[in-house]
């Protein structure tokens, strides 16, 4: 039987993992590493690098090589995220012609899928060099409190990459998977993932093989990378002081400093103080400048102790959206590298009151769960089954910029809600269905997911007309909306495709291109192996 | 079917409506549309011959005529091969088209899912297979387990035919049913309305609690019944007030009682019935005593007598055709308990009134009443002493 490949396509790490022989194992690289950088490069002499080969080359050729494009992914150039990265990345983010974000190295243009799927064609390389076969099928995490178009976005990489994507799950989803493999106790779980780029918290209930999401929240914008982007930014200060220099213009200087300051984060993760050591960091008139400073473990967790705070908001949210207590909550496991600081543990521990789960690899989770999930899913005798939700409330706009939910967050799917509309003026003969993704009550400031017009109403007073509009969520999360006018019976459907994102065209361009780019990549390990 | 095939022990058999039949449009008496609501394809002839509180040989007579008319038919009848023993699943068999064994799907899960969704109309408790008083724990355990047998996920990427859609609508239900009873709130209104589906049928005999009970669950089923008989009322409800915004009061009447046949819980309706039945009792009256003078005219007088007591029933307060129909009882019919009767109710209404005393006098003279026909005249004469009419009678005593 063919396997299905877990991949945990993280901000700054990835992991691949499959099942073999009814056990969950994580694919080490052609290095040893059970871990990939999510990075990619390309080279003076114009090669590519995916990985660790991408990252080993990342300070010399700092503006060619790519990084957390998964901050981007699914997003609008205007968006503030975007915005903030563009200050902070070192390689050039541009606006692409459907004003998604793009990403300009050595004079060539990528799309944000594009590069994603670089990164899972490099999974699936390491799957298939381990196995010795081709592997086609995939289950890809994404973070829970991604929107549709960030899935569909990560799902067109996939496609991109040559892998049928089975199902796109939450992160801290399969990490409960991961978790609960084999285990058949009734438990309620907590998943607090702190990963590189992005912040989840999940309550999940587990009960024979059942898995059972409960509730979901998180931030799709706060991750380990914004601990490094506060140390950097302490560095900065501190060496402009001392030295009067700035160094924010200097782009080889930032990426030195954010390489120091993640290796800084980690040290101090065991240690109480770590040495942060950059020689010829910059020069100036007077001769070469180095940086060299201490960092303590106290100094770390007051830069970043609000961010850490801020955590325990989207728990509490979480939790009140579970409708469950702090005391409630029988098993916490931390998922992402982030999760290892003590004061994220201490965070934790002290705010349920117990000690987290040790018995899970933060790191290898993730990957382990979809690879769990996605064997569950093609296997014909498997015990286990996820009833998932949805992320994100659904709904349409209406009269006075309103937005009205039909499918509240944190639904099981697949799921069929209906409600009735009606006109606001008087012979109104066209109702507009604009389908909306989001939290916020005015519907302005959600994601529009698509539109639709239904005509042909029956001229009459306002308010009189009745029109059923139903939400259909399948248990791939693709959603379709159907409105009905009650009276005439006229019908109006459509099944939403995320904004933004490429057209299949698009797609089936970028897949020929890479195909012919693949062929230059074989070439030496056939020579290899004919040997 | 009916008293022979109860004779024979099929009372024990299950009625089901046919396929494709909308029992709303069939026209039925009260009795009969209570009856039909309650075959659901699990109730058996012999508790329908118990609820409701109607005759036995009544209910066959129905069942009976419901079988020709093609509206309802029994799965298990004895001329077809096939034939289950008491407790065999209703409809088993009608399943065998459906299934296909060339899909990736095996017979026997097939049938399981043909079997849940034809049951997907259940209330909810029963759709999750707990008690209606089961706790939460117990109704997340049902829901967990019957997950693992329609969640969509279990078949993933198998040739399902049209298994993939019965499989998503038997798991949407439950998810629904599992929603609405695991949150307190959600499930007293899942609750009230199967109370309120509950109401018509207390009309029927009063239940041991048990039976109670099984009638709500019974009555739960039909909750999609009612949402049909509902749509149907309403529909009656409003041709009955664009009626009556019409002045066709009788129409009116007639659509909105109607919808209270349709919807007998429904308050708006009886409130605006009463509304309306006063304006279409005005209305009956009215053509009523128009025809009574056309049999006067004709001089028709038993047939005008008939037609004048029949308006008083819509308008019972009105003085004056209490006393018309008085007279024409007394003098036309004869009828003088009747005169007697409405002249008396004259009178009541409009005390003051010397010609209604005055007739009341003479209709008990002329029933030989002598003493109560002088008092009549008297308090006649006292209210109008210029009455001729009166002082003449009164002397002739």
């Amino acid at each position: 039987m063919n396997h299905v490949i877990g991949i945990d396509l993280g901000t700054t790490n990835s992991c691949v993992a499959i099942i073999e022989n009814g056990q969950p194992s994580v694919i080490p690289n052609a290095g040893g590493y059970k871990t990939t950088p999510s990075m990619f490069a390309i080279t003076q002499d114009g090669k590519r690098l995916v990985g660790h080969l991408a990252k080993r080359q990342a300070i010399t050729n700092s503006k060619d090589t790519v990084f957390a494009t998964k901050r981007l992914i699914g997003r609008r150039f205007d968006a503030p995220e975007v915005q903030k990265s563009i200050d902070f990345s070192p390689f050039q983010i541009v606006r692409g012609p459907n004003d998604d974000p793009r990403i300009e190295i050595a004079g060539k243009t990528f799309t944000c899928p594009e590069i994603s799927a670089l990164i899972l064609r490099e999974m699936k390389r390491v799957v298939e060099e381990y196995l010795g076969e081709h592997v086609h099928d995939a289950v890809i995490t994404v973070p829970a409190y991604f929107n549709d178009a960030q899935r569909q976005c990560t799902k067109d990489a996939g496609k991109i990459a040559g892998l049928e994507v089975l199902r796109i799950i939450n992160e801290p989803t399969a990490a409960a998977l991961a978790y609960g493999f084999n285990k058949h106790n009734d438990e309620k779980v907590a998943i607090y993932d702190l990963g590189g780029g992005t912040f989840d918290v999940s309550i999940l209930e587990m009960s024979d093989g059942v898995v059972e999401v409960l509730a979901t929240a998180g931030n799709t914008f706060l991750g380990g990378e914004d601990f490094d982007h506060r140390i950097v930014a302490h560095l900065l200060e501190i060496f402009q002081q001392s030295e009067g220099i700035d160094l924010k213009g200097d782009t080889m200087a930032l990426q030195r400093l954010k390489d120091a300051a993640e290796k800084a984060k980690c040290d101090l993760s065991s240690r109480e103080t770590t040495e942060i050591n950059l020689p010829f960091i910059a020069s100036d008139a007077s001769g070469p400048r180095h940086l060299s400073q201490e960092l303590t473990r106290e100094t770390l967790e007051s830069l970043v102790g609000d961010v850490v705070r801020g955590t325990l908001k989207t728990v509490e949210q979480c939790l009140s959206d579970a409708d469950l207590t702090v005391g409630a909550i029988e098993q916490i496991i931390l998922v992402g590298g982030q999760t290892r600081m003590p004061l994220v543990q201490a965070a934790v521990t002290e705010f349920f009151g117990k000690r987290p789960h040790k018995g899970v690899n933060p790191d290898e989770v993730v990957a382990i769960g979809a690879a769990i999930q996605g064997e569950s899913l093609v296997s014909e005798n498997d015990n286990l089954l996820l009833l998932d939700v949805t992320p994100l409330s659904l709904g349409i706009a209406t009269f006075g910029g309103h937005f009205a939910k039909l499918i509240e967050r944190n639904t099981t799917v697949p799921a069929r809600k209906s409600h009735l509309f009606t006109t606001t003026r008087d012979n109104q003969s066209a109702v507009k269905i604009r389908v909306l993704q989001g939290e916020s009550e005015t519907a302005s400031e959600n994601d529009l997911l698509g539109e639709f017009v239904l005509g042909g109403i029956r001229p009459s007073r306002k308010g009189e007309p009745e029109i059923d509009v139903s939400f259909d969520i399948d248990a791939n999360g693709i959603v379709s909306v159907f409105a009905r006018d009650t009276a005439t019976g006229k019908e109006q459907s459509i099944t939403v495709n995320a904004t933004g994102t490429l057209s299949s065209e698009e797609i089936q361009h970028i897949i020929e291109e890479n195909e012919l780019y693949e062929v230059q990549l074989k070439q030496p390990n056939e020579v290899e192996r004919k040997k | 079917m009916s008293a022979k095939g109860g004779a024979q022990g099929g009372e024990d058999r299950v009625p089901r409506l046919a396929p494709g039949c909308d029992p709303t449009v069939l026209s039925l008496s009260p009795a009969e549309g209570y009856l039909l609501s309650r075959i659901d394809g699990m109730t058996s002839c012999k508790t329908l011959q118990q609820i409701g509180g109607l005759p036995v040989e009544e209910v066959d007579r129905y069942i009976d005529g419901w079988v020709k008319q093609g509206v309802i038919l029994f799965d298990d009848d004895p001329a077809s091969p096939a034939h289950h023993g008491p407790g065999a699943v209703p409809g088993a068999d009608s399943f065998s088209s459906q299934i296909d064994p060339s899909l990736d799907l095996t017979v026997a899960i097939q049938r399981k899912v043909l079997e849940f969704e034809t049951g997907l109309d259940r209330p909810y408790h029963e759709i999750l297979g707990v008690a209606v008083d089961a706790d939460v724990k117990a109704i997340k355990k049902a829901y967990f387990a019957l997950s693992k047998q329609f969640h969509p996920d279990r078949y993933f990427r198998r040739n399902l035919g049209p298994f993939a859609e019965r499989l998503e609508r038997c798991f949407k239900k439950i998810l629904e049913a599992y929603e609405l009873l695991s949150d307190p709130a959600t499930r007293a209104e899942v609750q009230r309305e199967l109370a309120a589906s509950e109401a018509p049928a207390k009309a029927g005999a009063a239940p041991s609690s048990l039976a109670a009970r099984k009638r709500l669950s019974r009555l739960g089923r039909q909750l999609k019944v009612f949402e049909g008989r509902k749509r149907k009322a309403k529909t009656f409800f409003e041709s009955g007030m664009s009626a009556f915004r019409a002045e066709r009061w009788l129409e009116a009447a007639g659509s909105v009682r109607l919808a209270i046949a349709f919807d007998p819980g429904n308050q708006a309706y009886k409130e605006a019935f009463s509304d309306v039945q006063r304006k279409a009792h005005e209305e009956r009256a009215k053509v009523l005593i128009k025809q009574g003078d056309g049999a006067l005219e004709m001089r028709n007088y038993r047939e005008a007598a008939g037609l004048l007591e029949e308006a008083l029933q819509f308008r019972p307060f009105d003085a004056e055709l209490n006393i018309r129909a008085a007279r024409l009882q007394w003098q036309a019919v004869g009828d003088l308990r009747k005169a007697k009767e409405f002249a008396a109710a004259a009178c009541e209404i409009d005390p003051t009134n010397a010609a209604h005393r005055r007739t009341l006098g003479q209709i008990f003279k002329a029933a030989g009443l002598k003493s109560n026909a002088r008092r009549e005249l008297e308090a006649a004469l006292k209210l109008d002493p210029k009455d001729a009419e009166a002082s003449v009678e009164l002397k002739s005593l």
